[in-house]
């Protein structure tokens, strides 16, 4: 009756059928909760650990995607989305409920490294708490919080009293050890390199880092709240613009639409997804032109002229997408089924901006070879500093290009593909180095990559016939989804996988609205990266790690 | 190997206005001192708000400080309006008088370097205010002084940062005065002299005459190698990149100048854009023949002041370039590669001049 | 070494050829496209009171309010907390509510950009460009030609 097989490597990239890992699983499934994506598995919650190995080393699902939680009038539950690096259409959800009055369910972190920052972050919004977690606390909110935002229970009008000692400084910590002078100092959340609002508590042994810890939170705005609040059909849309900010506007409204409109079984026509995945790559290529600029600025000291160059290429860019669609920045130019302009008229004229900008493109881009990865003394800083070997990096479910840099050949676009993607001709960027370098040389590459997207995608909109130029699918001017319908779906955000769970109660609004954010797993590397390197490394690190507090704190 | 002394600045005062005695010569020096100073803060009130920011804008496509005034000169004393407008912040828990004092050593001591600089003729005037026969020997004397400075400000500034600055500015500071003394050293094996204006003076004949063209003896010519070693030790000496570690803004925020605000903030700025000065005199006077170029002797200022700007304006080509070094790099480079090879330059002079002369 | 001669060969170029990229706004105004999402205009002749783009906004930023005859009284939109997502725009029926071109608007503090009915509409336009002739070249083709302006009604 069951399907016991022996442990071979082999079996990991056999492609299992629900009812084969349901038997593989044996008497651990409790019952079947199927999403809409993948087959979902109920299991108690002290056998969370057990499952999630057997999936791991058995099953071959090594890519820990995202840790939902939620809240029921009857329970609580957490969904554990797994995925397949090698094949991540292959899916599987791990459904595990816990008790209404005292929600405690056993922590994945043994088994995934990812689930450390998922679990507090679930712990703190909601409320569960985790077994065997090895720091459980809160990774968002204060320490001083009271209550859970997003359990049913929180007063959201009762006034939050932060209770702290007069005159202290409530982030002073002495970190004193008897062998070495270890120094503790406060990088951020104040600071030219930081990327926004970060704060790294980092304990220094001369200028060596013993330590490093990433405290984040400090522009969290409950995205997720937000986006509960509004209506799947407009009101959503203009919130994922906001989420990675710099540039990747579309990117994100795609990760929702994508996630949206499979949910509610809408299709997009044709003509739409081209014009999509044109946006989409050009948002990519303004998002990595910051981060060459920023991760410059981070190695070269503030005067660097890399940073303004790059600057104008973006700016170049936000022209053409300010053009298509109305803005520089926050877009909101996707809608559920399409999106909601045309190509601006006349259209030769767009197409000739685009293409001049292509043309320029390679220039700019051997530019910044000339400056950048040519130069000697930027190779000393860069190459075999912060290093991320590939296991561990998807161990903490680092994707995009910090992922690709370390050799972890996976791209969204090409294995689970959405969009125009699979018809056009290009690459996926791997470099087997590991370090900063190598990491930025992924940026660069997808830079050229994109730009022959971009140009395919010219081209076929340009010879599209005219009475077949659908923008929109016909949507209902209110979208109510089925009831007690779940979905999980994740697109190539700029900074790796950008994935949304939805889960809809029929009404107009979701019920719960999860966002699995790329950077927030990827900046869990960072003292992986780190430890036992020098300050100049971590803030090099920090740079090639390419975060956007926006996203990582949404 | 070298010429008679020209007419020093103080003693031009003497002369023309007919000062009598001790006295006078005292009040002789401290006019001309004062005159000195002034142009030399006169080149750094220009450089820090102005040159500075029209150089950057030039380098990264930019158009900069063109609003106020003719060229915008006028953000000179709008700078200085603002920048001494501000409130002197005296953060908690500060080493009294070693942070205040901080800020004053830095520009004092680079302005008391260029006491023993000949800058050239300007009409009758010879702007050079003393010439010691150890005058090579004080020059390096007055500019390593600013370490002091930096590890002072850095030290007693109660941050993390602030030391993490002060600590790198000493390691860098030892790690490359001796290279750039030992190659200095180099170039008095070729004059024969510690006395500035010897060296100057040793300059002045004629190497080669190409088309022409009188090249003349200008060390930089005569051991390229030695201007090339010695112009990178003096990067690293008044901390510009390559090797601006001590200020890294992007890594430690501002280094050892964290904690200053207003007054000593505009002390630390325009001191460190002083240092500049010196370090490109001192290069001027050591390799490049000082006040020498084509034209009479009378106008040598106006290339003295050339040829310090034009270091001033390297230096802000390489910020913009160059990547800034790790520390530990940093002091690998100047223990291990620089140190041998200035003194590898040295022994091949020593040599030479010996087989030669 | 190489690689250093290049980046500050790669910064020279670029110093010495004087291109630069600068706008010298507010000489030189910049160009915009006709999409540009700035602030918006409000005609309360088209106006029919459907209360869609109240219901649509994702921040409340526009309250209406009506009187017991559902006559409109007050069109309040505050022009700083909106986030210019252009939903209103989209689904009034009647074009009564529009986003201008216009981004040039100050104010002495928050509480001043809340704009009421009459401020909506003397809303100048960017350059005087009306954003819907713009987006669409076409449209008012049909206008027949006579004398005086067009009045936006």
């Amino acid at each position: 009756m069951s399907l016991e097989r022996p442990d071979t490597t082999d079996d990991a990239a056999i492609e299992r059928s629900p009812d084969e890992l349901e038997a593989l699983l044996g008497n651990l499934v409790v019952k079947r909760d199927d999403h809409l994506n993948a087959p979902g598995f109920v299991i108690r919650p002290d056998t969370v650990q057990e499952t999630l190995s057997i999936l791991k080393e058995q099953a071959g699902y090594d890519h820990l995607s995202l840790v939902s939680a939620q809240e029921y009038e009857s329970r609580y539950e957490s969904i554990y989305h797994l995925k397949k690096f090698d094949d991540p259409t292959q899916e599987v959800s791990v459904v595990v409920p816990a008790d209404k009055d005292d929600p405690v369910s056993e922590s994945a972190e043994p088994v995934f490294r990812t689930a450390d920052w998922h679990e507090r972050e679930a712990y703190d919004l909601i409320g569960i708490e985790y077994d065997d977690h090895p720091d459980l606390r809160r990774i968002l909110l204060p320490e001083t919080w009271q209550g859970h935002p997003m359990s049913m229970d929180y007063d959201r009008d009762r006034p939050q009293i932060a209770t702290l000692p007069k005159h202290a400084n409530p982030l002073q910590e002495h970190y004193k050890d008897s062998e070495s002078d270890t120094m503790f100092l406060n990088i951020g959340p104040h600071h030219p390199a930081t990327h926004g609002v970060l704060h790294l508590k980092t304990v220094l042994d001369g200028e060596q880092v013993v330590d490093v810890e990433p405290d984040i939170g400090y522009l969290h705005r409950c995205e997720e709240q937000m986006a509960q609040s509004g209506t799947y059909r407009h009101q959503i849309m203009p919130y994922p613009d906001r989420w990675d900010y710099i540039s990747a506007g579309l990117l994100n409204e795609w990760a929702y639409a994508r996630a949206a409109e499979d949910l509610a079984d809408i299709e997009v026509p044709e003509y739409a997804q081209v014009i999509r995945t044109m946006g989409a790559e050009m948002c990519r290529i303004a998002a990595h032109m910051l981060a060459l600029a920023t991760f410059a600025l981070d190695v070269n000291g503030d005067f660097t002229a890399t940073f303004m160059y790059a600057i104008n290429d973006r700016e170049r860019v936000q022209d053409l997408l300010e053009d298509l669609t109305g803005q520089r920045l926050m877009f909101n130019y996707f809608r559920l089924g399409g999106v909601v302009w045309d190509l601006p008229e006349p259209r030769e004229e767009f197409f000739s901006k685009t293409r001049d900008f292509l043309d320029q493109l390679p220039g700019s881009v051997e530019e910044y070879h000339d400056l950048v990865t040519s130069n000697e003394i930027f190779q000393m800083r860069t190459i075999d500093t912060g290093i991320l070997p590939p296991e561990v990096a998807k161990n903490y479910g680092a994707t995009g290009p910090v992922a690709r840099g370390s050799g972890v050949d996976y791209d969204l676009r090409r294995d689970d593909p959405y969009g125009y993607y699979d018809e056009l001709d290009w690459d996926v960027v791997t470099e087997e180095g590991c370090d900063n370098f190598s990491r930025l040389l992924v940026r660069m590459r997808e830079v050229e990559e994109s730009a022959k997207i971009i140009e395919q995608c010219v081209d076929l909109l340009e010879d599209w016939p005219e009475d077949e130029r659908n923008i929109q699918a016909n949507v209902p001017r209110t979208l109510r989804p089925d009831d007690d319908a779940e979905i999980y779906r994740a697109v190539e955000g700029a900074k790796g996988e950008l994935g949304i769970y939805i889960r809809s109660d029929g009404t107009d609004k979701p019920a719960r609205f999860k966002i699995r954010s790329p950077c927030f797993s990827n900046l869990q590397t960072l003292p992986e990266m780190a430890n036992g390197e020098y300050i100049p490394d971590v803030i090099a690190a920090l740079g090639s790690l390419d975060i956007v507090l926006g996203e990582v704190d949404r | 190997m070298g010429t008679a002394p020209a007419q020093l600045f103080p003693e031009f005062l003497v002369e023309t206005f007919g000062l009598p005695g001790v006295l006078g010569e005292v009040v002789a020096a401290l006019i001309a001192a004062a005159v000195v100073g002034n142009i030399v803060l006169a080149f750094t009130g220009v450089a820090g708000p102005w040159a500075k920011r029209k150089i950057t804008a030039a380098f990264t496509d930019r158009i900069a400080v063109n609003r106020v005034g003719p060229f915008g000169l006028l953000i000179i004393p709008a700078a200085a309006v603002q920048l001494l407008a501000k409130e002197l912040i005296v953060p908690e828990g500060v080493d009294r008088p070693t942070w205040d004092i901080a800020p004053v050593i830095l520009p004092a001591s680079a302005l008391l370097g260029f006491s023993v600089i000949p800058m050239g003729r300007l009409g009758p005037i010879n702007f050079q205010l003393a010439d010691p026969e150890v005058g090579f020997a004080l020059v390096f004397a007055f500019a390593s002084i600013a370490s002091v400075s930096l590890v002072m400000a850095g030290y007693a500034s109660n941050n993390k940062y602030s030391l993490l600055g002060g600590l790198r500015a000493v390691a860098q500071n030892l790690a490359y005065e001796i290279p750039l003394i030992v190659t200095a050293m180099s170039v008095v094996i070729f004059a024969g002299t510690l006395q500035m204006s010897g060296i100057v003076g040793a300059q002045t004949t004629t190497l080669v005459t190409i088309a022409g063209i009188d090249i003349p003896a200008w060390y930089a010519f005569v051991n390229p190698f030695a201007f090339v070693l010695f112009v990178t030790a003096n990067m690293a000496e008044v901390g510009r990149n390559p090797f601006d570690i001590p200020e890294a803004p992007t890594e430690i925020v501002a280094g050892y100048q964290t904690e200053y605000s207003s007054a000593y903030f505009v002390l630390f700025y325009l001191g460190e854009f002083v240092h500049i000065f010196l370090g490109g005199a001192i290069l001027a006077v050591t390799f490049l023949g000082g006040a020498s170029g084509p034209g009479p002797e009378s106008i040598g200022f106006i290339w003295f002041v050339v040829k310090i700007w034009g270091f001033f304006l390297f230096t802000q080509w390489a910020r913009s370039a160059m990547p800034r070094v790790r520390i530990d790099q940093l002091i690998e480079i100047g223990w291990k590669g620089m140190l041998v090879l200035s003194f590898a330059n040295l022994v091949l002079t020593a040599v030479i001049v010996g087989v030669i002369a | 070494m190489i690689g250093l001669m290049k980046s500050m060969a790669t910064t020279m170029k670029h110093a010495l050829d004087g291109k630069t990229f600068t706008v010298e706004y507010p000489e030189d105004a910049p160009e915009v496209s006709p999409r540009f999402r700035g602030v918006h205009k409000f005609s309360q002749e088209r106006c029919i009171w459907c209360r869609q783009c109240e219901n649509v906004c994702p921040n409340d930023t526009i309250q209406i309010v009506q009187d017991d005859q559902r006559n409109g009284e007050q069109y309040n939109l505050h022009i700083g907390q909106c986030i210019y997502c252009r939903l209103c725009e989209e689904v009034c029926p009647v074009d009564a509510i529009l986003l201008t071109q216009n981004f040039e608007f100050t104010a002495d503090t928050k509480d001043d950009f809340v704009f009421n009915k009459e401020q909506l509409k003397n809303v100048p336009w960017y350059k005087g460009i009306d954003p819907l002739e713009s987006r669409n070249p076409d449209r008012s083709a049909w206008i027949g030609e006579g004398d005086g302006e067009i009045d936006y009604q």
